[in-house]
């Protein structure tokens, strides 16, 4: 037992393979960066779509939430690799086979994309009426005010929210080592089929991982709260 | 660019020249001519209930034209569909003789207008709503120059300086670094009329502008809307206060469901009420 912990709080084998290591964890941030700006972008979208004035645009959006909120990132995963280029491929007639990287990022992306356009949606129906009616009786397009009157304020509001789903995010992108997208998990996996020392390389990750995350969010929510304040005085 | 907005653009702005007055024009020759906004025939309703039942009057150039009546008279619905925040259902509203919600072609065809067009129209009017509605996320400055530079393509250097004055005009200037949610209602108020007057409207609309102020912060605003008044400001002013209409109008109108049901010179209107109506309208207010 002690000779266990004593081996998981030795991190120098996990030092020792530093360059590698790290290599796999700039994989996580790329595939938590794109995906972030798919979840976005197709969130945004879906919650325009779920206060859409017609009713079958509301329907695709409330669809779009319910699927994507309720998979989980899993099982997504494993069915964008695997099954979707089956599927394109049947209806395009053509051998299609997604890049582990891509899939990731569909995946991950169109899952939290369900979250982020619940959060929008409800950001966009807390900001009163006559905020717009300003903005309209001021000639200003409806584009115009989604964008310098809406989301501005959506942005902020939203933002603890977004914060735990970044975080939720950023600790998901560790699964896509399933489908051997070269990150910090899989290169772990990597090295301690060689080395077979699974202790201490675990631990490495973990307090990583643990490292990276705490700090983001202390330094966010630090950043946020004193800009959020300013509105909601 | 016409001559008289070339030099209204660049030449100093007074205070009388802030609203798109020509400056060497008399406005009692032109006030006959083409009233700055023509109400007419107005008619809207919200699903069984008809709250405009076609309601039609002119407002002159430079002239105030406020318009009383209880509350459910559809005062409020009036003034929305003055701009088209509300489309009327039927009746129209010319700016400057041209209509806004549809174009007339040469042929004398109506054809409506694209949201878009109606925008460029509707920009001309200055609005000012009952609840300020600053938008939170900006500063007082901000909110003023948001729609010149947005809308009217301002250069930002000139939307500041511009909006400064306009600032200055309302006793504003020392809160424009500050955001809404630090400033009393009075002051959110006066902000909000310093935002409509720095897109040079042709003519200002008031939307019981006072009506969710304590009541020692409406004279503070109720000031600002007189000095507009006096410099000569086309205005449409719903309102409450009787004795501030009384005071600043050319001409009050009364709306009783959904129609005027009496107008005239404030001292007519006030003075000697004809209709019914108005008479047990206005004695509410006296014995307050």
């Amino acid at each position: 037992m002690s000779d266990a912990l004593r081996q998981s709080l030795d991190l120098s084998m996990f030092w020792e393979y530093r360059a590698i290591l790290l290599q796999g964890l700039i994989f996580n941030v790329l595939v938590f960066l794109c995906a972030a700006s798919v979840a976005l972008s197709v969130g945004l979208g879906a919650a325009l779509l779920r206060i859409n004035r017609l009713w079958p645009m509301r329907l695709i959006g409330t669809l779009h939430v319910e699927i994507f909120r309720n998979a989980p990132d899993y099982i997504m995963l494993v069915w964008v690799h695997f099954v979707l280029p089956l599927l394109i491929g049947i209806a395009i007639r053509r051998r299609v086979e997604f890049h582990p990287f891509t899939s990731a990022v569909i995946a991950l992306g169109f899952v939290y994309s369900g979250y982020f356009a619940e959060g929008f949606r409800a950001g966009i129906q807390a900001i009163p009426q006559g905020n717009l009616d300003a903005g309209r009786s001021f000639g200003m397009s409806e584009r115009l005010i989604l964008w310098r009157i809406i989301l501005p304020q959506v942005v902020r509001r939203m933002l603890p929210e977004a914060l735990n789903l970044f975080v939720s995010m950023f600790k998901a992108t560790t699964i896509v080592s399933l489908i051997a997208v070269p990150d910090l998990m899989y290169n772990v996996s990597m090295v301690i089929q060689q080395e077979m020392r699974p202790l201490p390389l675990y631990t490495g990750a973990a307090i990583t991982y643990f490292l990276i995350i705490f700090a983001l969010s202390v330094g966010v929510r630090h950043f946020s709260e004193r800009w959020r304040r300013k509105i909601l005085a | 660019m016409s001559i008289a907005r070339a030099a209204r653009e660049s030449a100093p702005i007074f205070m009388s020249q802030v609203l798109s007055q020509v400056p060497n024009e008399a406005p009692s020759q032109v006030l006959s001519e083409v009233p700055s906004i023509r109400v007419a025939g107005i008619h809207k309703r919200f699903g069984p209930l008809e709250v405009l039942r076609g309601v039609s009057f002119d407002v002159p150039r430079g002239s105030v034209v406020s318009v009383i009546g209880a509350s459910g008279s559809g005062k409020s619905t009036l003034l929305r569909c003055v701009n088209h925040l509300e489309p009327p259902d039927a009746g129209e509203i010319y700016i400057d003789g041209e209509p806004l919600g549809a174009r007339v072609d040469a042929r004398g065809n109506r054809k409506a207008r694209s949201l878009a067009e109606i925008n460029a129209m509707r920009r001309e009017l200055g609005v000012v709503f009952q609840q300020f509605n600053l938008w939170p996320h900006m500063t007082v400055l901000g909110n003023v120059i948001e729609a010149p530079i947005r809308v009217r393509k301002l250069p930002r250097k000139e939307a500041v300086a511009y909006g400064e004055e306009c600032l200055r005009r309302v006793r504003m200037i020392d809160k424009a670094n500050e955001y809404p949610a630090r400033l009393s209602g009075g002051q959110q108020q006066r902000a909000a009329i310093a935002r409509a007057l720095a897109m040079r409207p042709k003519a200002m609309l008031f939307d019981e502008a006072t009506s969710s102020l304590d009541p020692e912060l409406t004279d503070e605003v109720l000031g600002v809307m007189r000095e507009l008044a006096a410099d000569g400001t086309t205005m449409i002013v719903v309102t409450h206060e009787m004795s501030f209409a009384r005071e600043v109008s050319d001409r009050v109108i009364f709306l009783h469901q959904g129609l005027v049901e009496e107008e005239g010179p404030p001292g007519d209107v006030f003075g000697a009420p004809k209709s019914e109506r108005l008479q047990q309208f206005l004695s509410k207010y006296r014995k307050q």
